[in-house]
This record gives structure tokens, C-alpha cells and sequence, in this order.
């Protein structure tokens, strides 16, 4: 079941002179479940697709939908309340509010929505990220990986449609970056989770069952591996 | 999202939101001061015309039988009617009517006229009361502006207010932007996050608002228990009460929180639209949009200032409320100050040494005409009193043809300069204004002797002078002489009747009016002034009409010292002519002081309002620099990383600190340079005059008040901020 379709996506920044191509014409089909990684260069374009597949940025032309919403018909307003129940984003550096505890970091997507947490889906995704005995602290009291799999947690908290990670690992040492693909793995087969994971790492490209490699706003190679 | 993120924000971040509170208060402690003293001075002149011309609205004058009278007092929204009945056999009644609803005024009064067939143009309005209700009568074409005037000084403070807090508020939000960025990012929308940012402001301001409210309240009284204290000895004045009831103190916080709800609003506003791209992207950090150089602060401090001038630059928008309110309220004392310095010495050259021995006590008689003043013998003969003169004053018109002008007044262009306001062309010649004042015989008769005539009590001494309309220096006048000394009579006109004349016998012309504590041609630079005895006013008064209602008393004292010879005699005086007349009674000492009390009253009042303007400043100062503590770290340490000394840093921080503090002298004194220049050129005043009074010492000490505030907020942060451990500061990501 297709989840995500881009069809003929462009995004261009700047005017005249200054103009610069960041996307030009993107296609892309991703299904529900799929574990896709997009490498390539930097400034080939990878954070900004992820950007707009996660109508946090719109596309200049082109199509997107995601889980049936075209985002590009979405305004200010309903472009948040997707952000907040249809995808998890996770940055390198984590984003946390630094002065909420853990927890309240990581049920903000819910209080935004004036929801109250199903118990037992939280309990599992923060124990199943190792950070059970962390939900009191604030940020700046935990290492990076921890900070990263809080982060993690608050993009899974709303079982979103799909969750956009965009070089995770890259603040992280080995074996905090192992751990981190570890919990997305887990993620994607515990729970079905559908992954666009971008990244530098050949390492951690992988781990995923696809691979989508980017040069100067294009696809270059969809490489499907299971 | 108020309950999850706001709280903890603002419990851990309480220095960043130290000028928003400060503001908050500050706001609140002028609007409800405003909306307090405004309240009262309205009410003050609410009685004060109620008390002088009556409590009605509208007033109805006709023939009116039991019937309509009583169809008048049960009309919708009459609440009170006050019937005159005809007097002296007439038949015109008048009804003084009250309305509960003073909207319904000017719709039901000619409803009632009409079912009581009274013509329109019997029908009269209380113009003046109503207007202090902003009810006004299209044809009543008098300006009538107080209460309006109140109402827009209020708006504009508000403006003001908001124009100044509102960066205090956006600094403050513009601070968090990367957070904002990231909620954004996990779904919050724009109107939650402008909703948690007003609701973070209306947590943070509740305290201060009400604080301030109070302080403005207590303020209030103040002011006008000062007020009172200081205009105790004005004649005829009464005491303001103070009053600040329910509504006005709900009037005055809703005023408040309007002003502290728009300005959080339009930062939020600005914020809640960002893209959280835009939002995520902003690296917390001031930014300089192109190079900037600092020249006089790398010349003076070298690489130091040079960096101190870009920081200052990259910080412009945190610290414009800090640079503007600095600014203004230094700007605004100086001006202030030298404003009233001015003002008071060209008032005490002009009027206090001018009139200094011309008057001791001035006793306003009311409502009594001269001839009917029977006490001047007694007063004359008091023992406190050295000169007594009883006049009384009213107004002719005379015509003045080209041959009686003097030849040099024709020197000066004759009439041609003369507004039609006060001077009237006719075919004959000019007419001219001719105030008269009317003296005691035996004050006449002394004046003639002062002058070296022949006592005579059946003519008039003309002021034969003019000044000399082409010189504008009114500390300076020229005068010369306005007729040709020739004729024996002046025929005068009545002031409402021209045709109806009376002739007054010239005894002589002069330049040097009796001693008495009045101005001539002041406005009218060509009345021809006459004095007059009783005696012969008596004779012409029918043909002249009637005088002003006043009379005048002007008394030398023989103990002309102190005041209190001076206050002796004028409760004698009192003693003397209380019981039989209404009297306004003032001495010249106690007059001087009332004025002096008067405008260092005014002075602290205005001082005041410059200094909470500086105390806005200051907050903000105090917040830039406490709120932003780990982000001048990181600055900081990026000098370190590269091999700047602390000391170095330090200095910087000292060359920054002096700029933030200098620059309200800096852009201050050139103007304040011109704007005193101008009011010199404007009162006629000599530079040294001028610079031998200047207020010197209380515009250094609230530079100094600046400089020091400043420099504490700077060593507040620097003590905070000296202990950097480089590679942390350097690594850390998760500041705020």
C-alpha cells in the first residue's frame, strides 16, 4: 500500500542570479512499512525533500501526498496538524525543548492535540528506547544518544504515518549511532513503522530494506535490497 | 501547550522576562496614574461648573401653565426640574431641566419645547456641562476641548506605551524562536503558539499590572495632595478631592491590558507565522545582515571597540527599547528642565521684577462697581498700608484721525500693521480700542501730583505711547509717542454703540502710568489707555454703559519685606470688607512663591515621568544583559578559542556598557544644545543669563543615574559570565 507519492517535485530557492535548484523533478513511491534510506552529497538535496515530505517546507512545483493529503493544498494551520499526527521528525540535533522534562518533550505532539496518552503505547516506545528512567530529567542532563532517542520517541509517540529522520546519527558516536539505528529497526518491525532515514553513512544506509541515492536535486539510483 | 511548555519556560527563565515585567509595571503605573489624575481634574472642572453657572442640562424659558409644567416633569429621563417663576410682573417661567440620561438631552429638550409650544430659540443648553459628557450641540461652535484632550493624551500614552513595550516583549519571544521552530515542527500551529506567547505574557504581566495600577493610584494621590500643598495660597481655588472609583480603576486596567495585549500581540503575531524551517533555521545567535564598522570606537579602544561596535550593532533590535527609552526620558528632562529654566527666568524678568513695586496685595472686589465701593477711606487710612488705590476698569472706543498721529508712529506705518481685530478703518480715520480705568479721586488726584498737575478731578490722563511694532523683543520694547499732543478733548464711544459718545477733558498726556499691577497694549499694541477719576465717570458712565463688574484694590505695604507684614494686612483687609463682599485677596511674596512651588512641582511631576521612562530603559538593560548570559558565553568563547585575552573581553564588555550608557548624552545634548538656543532666541534672553542658572547638576546626576544603572546591570552579567569553560560553551547545543 503505497503511503507517500511524489510526483514531479521541484524546489527552487533564490531569484534571478541567485537561483538555486534544490529539487528538480522528483518521483518517488514509498509503501507503508518500507524502511527507505536516502544518501547522496551534501547539497544534493536530501534534507530539503525531507523537509517538504514533511510539509515543513512546501515544494515549488509538484505533488506530495502523504497517507492520501496532498501537501500542497495544505495551509499554515493544516500543515501543523499533520506535521503533529502523520509524521515523526527527528533532526541531528535532536530539537528537544530544553526546559521540559523528557516526558513532557515527548507527549508535546499529544498536548498540542489536547489528547491524553494511551499509557501503554507510551510505556512500550520509552522502554523499548531505553529512556524509561529518564522521562524527569531535562535534556542538557542526558548524553547525546539518550537526547536522540527521546526525540525519537516524541516522532513515534503519535504513531505517526511516517517518520523522517534526518542524519540522526551524525552528532553521535559509534556506539550511540548503533544504538539509535538499532531503536529505528526496532521501530520499523515492531511496529510497522514506514522510515525515510537520510544519512551520510553508508553504514547505516545499509541497515534499510531500500536505498535511494541523490545527486543535484535528483534521484539518482532507487536501489530496492529485500 | 500554556500548561506543558509556557510554565516552566517562564519558572526557569525569570531574568530574560525581567523587562516585560518591568514594562508591564511601568505601563500600568502611568495609565492608571493617567486615567486617576485625568478622572479627578474632570470631575474638579465638572463642580467647578456646576458650582459657577448651575447643575442643568437644558433650560426651557416661556409662558407655562400647571398643566405643561407637569407634563415637563414626567418626560422620559427628566430626573429633576428647577421652575423660576416670572418675576416683577412678566410671564416668561423658566425650567431648569435634569436629565437622568444626559444622551437624551439634546433629542427630548425640543420634544418638550414642543408640547409646551415654546419656540426653539427659547430653548438654551448647558454647553459647557455637557460637553465634560462629550454630548455636544451641533450649533455650539466653541471648542470646548477638555475632555477630548483628555481622551487623546490617553490614546497616545497608550500608543506610546505600546510603540516602546512592545520590543521589550519581541526580544524576549525572538529569544526562543528556535523553540518555537521546533514545536512548530511537531505540530503546533500558529495560532497555538500565538495563543501560549499572549498567555506567557499575561502570566508574566498580571503581578506587575496590578502592581502598578496600585502604585499609580497611590501616585495619583500623591500628586494631587502636592498639588493642593502648592496651589493652598491661589485665591479662589478650591481643594482637589481624590477619588478613584470602581469603574475608573476598571477603566484603567482595561486601558493597561489592552496596551500590554497589543504589544505582546504584534511580536506573536510576527513569530506564530514563520515557517518552522525559518523558525528551526535561526541560530539564537545576533546577526549583523552586512559589515559593520565602528570608527570612533575602534579608534578609541582599538580591536576591542571595534568588536564592541559590531556586538552593539548585531544587538540593535534587543536594545532599542533599552537605546529609545534612554534616550527619550534623558532627552525629555534635559529639554524639561531647561524648558522651565527659561520660562522661569523670562517670567520673574517680565512679570516679578517688572512689577515688583507695583503691587503688595491685590483684593479683587466682586460683582461691586466702584461707585458703589464705600470703604476706600478706611482702607487708605490702614496702618499697614502705604498706597491704596481702588479702580475699577471699562471700555470705550475712540476715533483717531490721520493729523492726531504723532509723526513718528506715521514713521512706523501708522495703522498698516494693525490686525482689523483691533483696529477698525473707517472713512474718518481709525477706530481704536480705549480701555479706561477708573481711580479713586484721591488716588487721581495723588496721580496728577506724581506727574505734576494741578489736582483736578474732571479729566482724563492719557497713556500716550506706542511700541514700536517693527521691534518683536518684548524683553526690549521701544515706544514712542502714539498722538500729537494736541487736543484738549477725547471724544469716546460707547463699546457697543459707537453713535453714543461722551467727551473727557484731556488734563495731559503721558508716558508713565499710575503705579498699579496692570499691563497695557499688550495684545493690542494700539489701545490708547485713559485714566479717569470717579468723579468724572460719574458724569459720563450713562453714555459710556456699564464698567467691568470687578473692583480692584491695589495696596503698598509699609513693611514690604516678608510676607508676613503683608499677610497681616491682607487679613485685616479681609477683616474689613469680608463681611459686606465677595473678595479674591493675593500678596506678591506669597504670589512669587505659589509660582516657584508651582514649577518644581511641574518639575517632579515631568522628572517623574522621565525617570520611569529611564526605569523602562533600564529593565531592558538589565534583561539584555542578565537574559543573555549563555549567549554572550558562546560569543565569548569564540574570542577565547582564538587566543583573546579575558581581560581582553572584559574591556570590551566595559567599551559596550559606556556606549549603551553615552549615547543618550550623545544624542541628547546637540539637540538639547539647539532646542535651548531656540527658546533663548524665542524669550529674548542672553546666553549667560541663561548658562549662570542652567540646571547643570540635575542633568549630570541623572546621566550619572544612567551610567551607573547600566554599569551595575554589566557587572551583574560580566560576574555571571566570567567563568567560561571554552570547550563546554563551545559544544553546548542545548542553551537557551
Amino acid at each position: 500500500m503505497e503511503i507517500l507519492k511524489c510526483e514531479n517535485v521541484r524546489k527552487i530557492y533564490g531569484f534571478g542570479e541567485n537561483q538555486v535548484t534544490a529539487l528538480n523533478g522528483i518521483d518517488l513511491s514509498v509503501d507503508k512499512g518500507e524502511f527507505v534510506a536516502i544518501v547522496g552529497a551534501s547539497g544534493s538535496g536530501k534534507s530539503t525533500l525531507l523537509h517538504i515530505l514533511g510539509s515543513v517546507d512546501k515544494p515549488t512545483d509538484g505533488r506530495v501526498i502523504v497517507d492520501g493529503t496532498d501537501l500542497s493544498t495544505l495551509n499554515q494551520t493544516q500543515a501543523a496538524i499533520f506535521r503533529r499526527r502523520k509524521v515523526g521528525l527527528v533532526y541531528q540535533f535532536y530539537n528537544l525543548i530544553p526546559t521540559l522534562t523528557i516526558e513532557k518533550n515527548i507527549l508535546m505532539p499529544l498536548a498540542l492535540d489536547k489528547k491524553k496518552p494511551n499509557k501503554e503505547h507510551f510505556e512500550a516506545v520509552v522502554r523499548s528506547l531505553g529512556i524509561a528512567d529518564k522521562l524527569s530529567a531535562l535534556p542538557h542532563q542526558l548524553s547525546g544518544g539518550q537526547q536522540q532517542r527521546a526525540a525519537i520517541a516524541r516522532s513515534l509517540v503519535y504513531r505517526p504515518a511516517l517518520l523522517l529522520a534526518d542524519e540522526p546519527t551524525g552528532n553521535l558516536d559509534q556506539k550511540h549511532s548503533r544504538e539509535i539505528i538499532d531503536m529505528l529497526k526496532l521501530s520499523h518491525h515492531n511496529l510497522g513503522q514506514t522510515i525515510l532515514l537520510i544519512t551520510h553513512d553508508e553504514k547505516v544506509a545499509l541497515e534499510a530494506d531500500r536505498i535511494i541515492t541523490m545527486e543535484d536535486g535528483r534521484i539518482l539510483q532507487d536501489e530496492k535490497r529485500r | 501547550m500554556w500548561k506543558e511548555y509556557s510554565a516552566s519556560y517562564i519558572k526557569n527563565n525569570r531574568s530574560s522576562s525581567l523587562s516585560v515585567r518591568v514594562a508591564a509595571l511601568i505601563c500600568a503605573l502611568l495609565l492608571s496614574l493617567l486615567c486617576g489624575l485625568f478622572y479627578n481634574l474632570w470631575k474638579y472642572e465638572v463642580e467647578n461648573i456646576e458650582q459657577e453657572e448651575g447643575r442643568w442640562h437644558s433650560r426651557l424659558t416661556g409662558e407655562l401653565d400647571a398643566a405643561q409644567l407637569e407634563t415637563i416633569r414626567n418626560f422620559a429621563h427628566v430626573e429633576e426640574v428647577q421652575i423660576y417663576e416670572p418675576e416683577n410682573g412678566g410671564t416668561q417661567t423658566v425650567v431648569e431641566l435634569i436629565f437622568d440620561d444626559k444622551g437624551a438631552v439634546l433629542e427630548n429638550t425640543p420634544k418638550l419645547a414642543e408640547l409646551a409650544a415654546i419656540p426653539p430659540e427659547k430653548i438654551d443648553y448647558h454647553h459647557r456641562l455637557l460637553a465634560m459628557y462629550l454630548i455636544r450641540d451641533p450649533n455650539d461652535t466653541a471648542p470646548r476641548l477638555l475632555f477630548p484632550f483628555f481622551l487623546l493624551i490617553t490614546a497616545l500614552a497608550s500608543c506610546s506605551l505600546v510603540a516602546i513595550i512592545h520590543n521589550a516583549f519581541a526580544v524576549t519571544m525572538q529569544t526562543r524562536i528556535h523553540q518555537f521552530g521546533i514545536l512548530s515542527s511537531i505540530g503546533a500551529t500558529p495560532k497555538q503558539l500565538r495563543a501560549c506567547l499572549l498567555q506567557e505574557a499575561a502570566a508574566l504581566c498580571a503581578v506587575p499590572v496590578l502592581t502598578g495600577s496600585l502604585i499609580g493610584i497611590v501616585a495619583g494621590h500623591g500628586i494631587l495632595k502636592v498639588t493642593n500643598l502648592l496651589l493652598a495660597d491661589m485665591a479662589g481655588r478650591r481643594d482637589v478631592v481624590f477619588h478613584y472609583p470602581l469603574p475608573i480603576l476598571g477603566l484603567s486596567l482595561l486601558v493597561t491590558m489592552l496596551t500590554i495585549w497589543f504589544s505582546a500581540w504584534l511580536p506573536a503575531r510576527r513569530l506564530s507565522r514563520l515557517t518552522p524551517l525559518e523558525a528551526i533555521k535561526n541560530t539564537r545567535e545576533w546577526q549583523l545582515k552586512r559589515r559593520h564598522k565602528s570608527p570612533v570606537l575602534a579608534l578609541l579602544f582599538g580591536v576591542e571597540g571595534d568588536l564592541a561596535g559590531s556586538a552593539l550593532k548585531a544587538q540593535r533590535k534587543a536594545l532599542r527599547t533599552a537605546s529609545l527609552s534612554l534616550v527619550l526620558s534623558f532627552l525629555a528632562f534635559t529639554l524639561m528642565l531647561c524648558f522651565f529654566k527659561t520660562s522661569s527666568i523670562s517670567t520673574r524678568e517680565t512679570y516679578f521684577e517688572r512689577y515688583q513695586d507695583a503691587w503688595d496685595i491685590m483684593v479683587t472686589v466682586k460683582n461691586t462697581r466702584l461707585d458703589s465701593f464705600e470703604e476706600t477711606e478706611q482702607l487708605q487710612s490702614l496702618p499697614g498700608a502705604a498706597s491704596v488705590v481702588v479702580y475699577q476698569k471699562a471700555a470705550a472706543s475712540r476715533l483717531l484721525t490721520a493729523d492726531e498721529l504723532s509723526e513718528e508712529m506715521l514713521a512706523l506705518g501708522g495703522f498698516s500693521q494693525a490686525s482689523a481685530q483691533y483696529v477698525t478703518e473707517t472713512a474718518d480715520g481709525w477706530l481704536v480700542h480705549v480701555p479706561i480705568l477708573i481711580l479713586d479721586d484721591a488716588s487721581f488726584l495723588a496721580y496728577c501730583g506724581q506727574l505734576g498737575l494741578a489736582p483736578r478731578l474732571d479729566g482724563a490722563i492719557l497713556l500716550n505711547q506706542i511700541r514700536d511694532v517693527t521691534n518683536p523683543d518684548f524683553r526690549h520694547p521701544r515706544y514712542v509717542p502714539y498722538i500729537k499732543e494736541e487736543s484738549a478733548i477725547s471724544i469716546l464711544r460707547f463699546a457697543e454703540n459707537e453713535e453714543t459718545t461722551a467727551q473727557a477733558p484731556v488734563l495731559a498726556y503721558t508716558k508713565e502710568p499710575p503705579v498699579l499691577r496692570e499691563e497695557y497694549a499688550k495684545l493690542d499694541y494700539y489701545e490708547l489707555v485713559h485714566f479717569v477719576p470717579l468723579s468724572l465717570w460719574n458724569e459720563i458712565k450713562e453714555a459710556l454703559g456699564s464698567p467691568r463688574e470687578d473692583t480692584y484694590i491695589r495696596i503698598l505695604g509699609s513693611d514690604r519685606s516678608s510676607a508676613e507684614p503683608l499677610r497681616a494686612l491682607q487679613d485685616e483687609i479681609g477683616r474689613l470688607l469680608g463681611p459686606s463682599y465677595t473678595l479674591e485677596s493675593e500678596n506678591r511674596i506669597d504670589k512669587y512663591e505659589v509660582n516657584a512651588r508651582q514649577i518644581q512641582g511641574m518639575e517632579l511631576i515631568f522628572g517623574g515621568f522621565c525617570a520611569l521612562l529611564a526605569v523602562i530603559g533600564l529593565g531592558s538593560v538589565f534583561s539584555n544583559t542578565l537574559g543573555f548570559v549563555h549567549q554572550r558565553k558562546r560569543e565569548f568563547a569564540r574570542y577565547l578559542s582564538i587566543g583573546m585575552t579575558p581581560a581582553a573581553i572584559r574591556r570590551m564588555f566595559c567599551i559596550e556598557a559606556l556606549a549603551v550608557a553615552g549615547r543618550p548624552a550623545l544624542y541628547t545634548l546637540p539637540p538639547a544644545a539647539l532646542a535651548v538656543w531656540g527658546m533663548l532666541k524665542l524669550s529674548y534672553l542672553d546666553v549667560s543669563e541663561f548658562v549662570a542658572e542652567a540646571p547643570f547638576l540635575p542633568i549630570a546626576l541623572f546621566l550619572l543615574a544612567i551610567v551607573g544603572a547600566v554599569a551595575l546591570a554589566y557587572y551583574l552579567s560580566w560576574r555571571k559570565m566570567r567563568q567560561i569553560r571554552l570547550a563546554e560553551v563551545l559544544r553546548d547545543d542545548t542553551m537557551i
